[in-house]
């Protein structure tokens, strides 16, 4: 076939519309090495610079940016990119302990709600709604506020505000699956309900749950930002992006921009580079490389 | 003796798809129904392999009535069933190999031991070669992969075989030898078939006797849905 | 045949796709053939056999790890060779129509069919967009494809398939393009709406229309579908063309192909003999991958008339592809 097809003398072969995959690419390489280069810092700079955070030097407050203080140091002189590294430490976790509970929640309500149908899931569906109709943050404060602040705290509030979009998705998406002939070619093949969600309707909804999780945690470093801002987050002394930008109300009004812009952009460089990942990895699971082939 | 009495089915209680329709197929028997498409013969195909809940009307399976359907049937009132659809994508789960597609019923029913050796010799009565049984439903043909699931349908040797508009998107050759494997199937089991389809030439040729969905449904209801072709609207608000 | 010029002159089009891994899948390979105005050429062939992406490189609509060779001539225009801003403004729609596989599919579902004509009227007839030029421009449209006027305020899900099948047409036709590509337009639709879609189909290929939308029309049109429905394909076509592992291993004229002598290549013979009508018997064996194609004849290892001589790929001589064709109506043609 090689001979015929491509060394036959004089085929010139076109090829058209590359531009759209090297964008794709660019988008997904800047996103990894970001999100990369930020997981590694969080992970290897606490261990390997062996400073004190904490450290208070009243003779260095406010300092702009510059060799010693890369990100310029807060108001008590505590140096901001030591800070921020910290915080965005804190951040993640809750982030990330956030996110996985809410989409296991989630998840495990939307699908008995799609599998078994009926009364079941029009009875829980009722309450999803119930619960989003009252807002987020306003639920977030009255759960942080049942306990003691603490990292904990904050993670219930974020989980137990999030799940339900989740639950919708997946609810959702398991009642398409479920009217698809596949489920009733398992069905016919003796397969009990329990093999059908499980081992057919779960699998195919779980790409979805997994990038409605991987979203999920910059929204809920968000959250945790706003908790903390409000001063009902985490305690004060702990280091977290929210609590960052909060102490830094106070400068920010008399012309010091940096103890507000590095902790905002700790927040922001790694949600685009989630949402980067994230966009680029829904088209790699969807298994449809078949429309490339176009067979 | 697959037989359905004065069966009502649909998706709305308030507004069935069809009324009052009875069919039977005898042991061993090859029944063709034949109908437009969107006129409810797929519904009727459901509702006789029990994957579909009537709304009236009884179902008999050799004597003995039908009280459920889908799970709540007896497994071996639903494996007695092997089921073919029209659209092949939409009949295989995606993640599946189709080695391990045409092995689901078995394993579902644990029936695990001898499985790779009935998978091969259905592979084989198909004709999907070994590389092809590696391969997701993604990485087939449309022919290829609806192989497979006729392969799926016969893996529990089901005593009827109810194929709805099994061909309908597959060129002729393909077309030649599905309908060879389901009749050589047949040959070999004696089970009953029910095919539906919209080819009056295909079901005369494959079938022993050809049923006229207008002829089950014109007693009650004139002119339910869409006659083919017809400039009729089909739902209008 | 006609002695008109043709329409659509593809030369030696090849199509391939560029695989993770470096793999290549040859989709198509040189392909030779004319469509003339007046003119219906089926291209039929087992499903992945190269159809969809030889219709697909002609509207430039291949994905982005295709590449093309050959040429494909509209006029003095190579479709292999225009840019996307050509085929954009004067290719598709102006110069080749698509009539799509699944209309109800192709149509927005929340417009009306009356909306999806107007818009494209004012797209393709450089038409004044007010309400007073575009209404009556719009009506004329569906009517040259049979649709009801009365029907042109429903939305698509409202539309049975024979008169969503209709609207598709007049979408297709609105440019007044010399090529109509239809690819697969019956698939999933009874016998009879089948016919009917193809007489309709063919009605516009052979008869001019004259006054339509616009004034000087009344030119024949070609017609190029593309299927794997041979009842619809002896319906409607004049020639056959037909497609095995990317390759054309047949050119016949209809007449010919389906009534006597018959096919001459031993894949065709064996596409008809599996029709229920005929022998209803398979053709033996899978086609094989179009990303590991033998170096002969792609069809000897299914064939019952293959020797030695099947090792050597066959050249399309006399409008057949094979070492042992069958017969040709007369044994001039065979040795041309």
């Amino acid at each position: 076939m090689a001979d015929l097809a491509a060394g036959r003398t004089g085929t010139v072969w076109r090829s058209r519309g590359g531009e759209g995959r090297s964008t794709r690419t660019l988008r997904l390489r800047t996103s990894a090495v970001l999100l990369t280069a930020t997981v590694l810092a969080v992970l290897l700079v606490p261990p390997l610079v062996r400073l004190d955070q904490q450290a208070v030097d009243l003779a260095a407050k406010l300092e702009a940016p510059g060799w010693d203080h890369p990100f310029g140091t807060d108001d008590v002189g505590r140096d901001l990119l030591l800070r921020c590294v910290y915080g965005l430490r804190v951040s993640l976790l809750v982030g990330v302990a956030a996110a996985l509970t809410a989409t296991v929640v989630g998840t495990a309500v939307g699908a008995t709600a799609g599998a078994l149908g009926g009364w079941v899931d029009r009875g829980v569906m009722r309450v999803v709604d119930a619960l989003s109709s009252v807002p987020h943050l306003l639920m977030g404060v009255f759960i942080v506020a049942m306990f003691r602040p603490g990292v904990w705290p904050v993670v219930a509030s974020v989980a137990l505000t999030h799940w339900l979009s989740t639950a919708r998705i997946v609810r959702a998406e398991v009642l398409s699956l479920r009217a698809r002939p596949h489920i009733d070619a398992a069905v016919s093949g003796g397969a009990s309900r329990w093999r059908v969600t499980v081992r057919h309707l779960l699998p195919g909804v779980l790409p979805q749950a997994a990038t409605a999780a991987v979203l999920m945690v910059p929204h809920a470093m968000w959250h945790e930002s706003a908790l903390s801002f409000l001063g009902l987050g985490l305690p004060t002394h702990t280091a977290s992006l929210g609590n960052l930008i909060q102490e830094a109300r106070g400068s920010l009004l008399a012309g010091q921009w940096w103890p507000t812009l590095f902790p905002g952009l700790f927040i922001i460089v790694p949600t685009l580079a989630v949402a980067g990942l994230a966009g680029a990895w829904r088209e790699r699971i969807n298994p449809r490389r078949r429309s490339e082939l176009m067979l | 003796m697959l037989d359905l009495r004065s069966v009502t089915a649909g998706y709305d209680k308030r507004a069935p798809v069809f009324r009052d329709v009875s069919l039977s197929v005898a042991p061993g028997e090859a029944v063709g129904l034949l109908g437009p498409s969107g006129c409810g013969k797929s519904t009727l195909a459901r509702v006789a392999a029990l994957l579909h809940r009537p709304d009236a009307g009884t179902l008999h399976l050799d004597g003995t009535p039908v009280r459920h359907w889908r799970h709540r049937a007896p497994r071996e009132q639903r494996t007695a069933f092997g089921v073919v659809f029209q659209q092949a994508r939409l009949s295989a789960d995606p993640r599946l190999r189709l080695a391990d597609l045409i092995a689901e019923p078995l394993r579902a029913t644990g029936r695990r031991e001898g499985a790779a050796g009935r998978v091969a010799e259905l592979a084989a009565t198909v004709g999907l070669t070994a590389d092809l049984l590696t391969r997701r439903p993604h990485e087939v043909s449309d022919g290829q992969l609806q192989r497979a699931c006729l392969a799926r349908a016969l893996v529990l040797r089901p005593r009827w075989l109810v194929c709805d508009e099994m061909t309908a998107m597959l060129d002729a050759s393909t077309t030649a030898a599905l309908v060879r494997v389901v009749e050589d199937y047949r040959a070999a089991t004696g089970a009953g078939l029910l095919a539906v389809g919209h080819d009056r030439v295909l079901l005369d040729r494959w079938c022993e006797r050809t049923v006229d969905w207008a002829a089950l449904t014109a007693p009650t209801t004139p002119a339910p849905t869409c006659p083919p072709g017809t400039n009729k609207v089909r739902r209008g608000n | 045949m006609t002695g008109r010029a043709p329409v659509l002159s593809v030369r030696g089009l090849s199509v391939r796709f560029l695989m993770p891994g470096g793999r290549r899948v040859a989709a198509v390979t040189d392909a030779h053939f004319d469509v003339r105005a007046g003119e219906c050429l089926a291209l039929i062939g087992e499903s992945g056999c190269g159809k969809s992406v030889l219709a697909s490189a002609l509207l430039g609509l291949l994905p982005g790890n295709a590449q093309t060779a050959g040429r494909a001539l509209l006029g003095d225009l190579d479709l292999l060779a225009a840019d996307e801003r050509t085929l954009a403004r004067t290719v598709r729609g102006r110069l080749i129509g698509l009539v799509p596989q699944s209309p109800a599919a192709h149509l927005t579902p929340v417009r009306t069919i009356r909306a999806h004509l107007e818009e494209t009227v004012a797209q393709l007839t450089g038409a004044r967009r007010t309400r007073g030029a575009l209404r009556p421009a719009a009506e004329a449209a569906a009517e040259r494809a049979a649709f009801p006027v009365d029907h042109l305020d429903h939305h698509p899900h409202q539309l049975s398939g024979g008169l969503a099948q209709r609207a598709a047409t007049a979408l297709a036709l609105v440019g007044d393009a010399p090529l109509l590509l239809a690819d697969e337009p019956t698939t999933g639709l009874d016998r009879d709406l089948v016919d009917r879609t193809v007489d309709e189909l063919r009605r516009h290929v052979h008869q001019p229309e004259g006054g339509g939308a616009r004034s000087g029309g009344g030119r024949a049109r070609a017609l190029l579908m593309i299927t794997h429905d041979l009842a619809a394909a002896e319906r409607i076509a004049d020639r056959i063309a037909v497609m095995y592992a990317a390759r054309i291993v047949e050119l016949a004229d209809a007449a010919a192909f389906f009534g006597a002598p018959g096919p001459r290549h031993p894949y065709s013979r064996g596409l008809l003999d599996a029709l229920p009508d005929r022998a209803f018997a398979p053709v033996p064996g899978l086609p094989p991958e179009l990303g590991a194609l033998p170096d002969g004849c792609a069809f000897a290892a299914r064939c019952d008339r293959a020797t030695d001589a099947c090792a050597v790929l066959p050249p399309l001589r006399a409008h057949v592809a094979c070492h042992h064709p069958h017969a040709a109506l007369t044994e001039a043609a065979d040795r041309a």
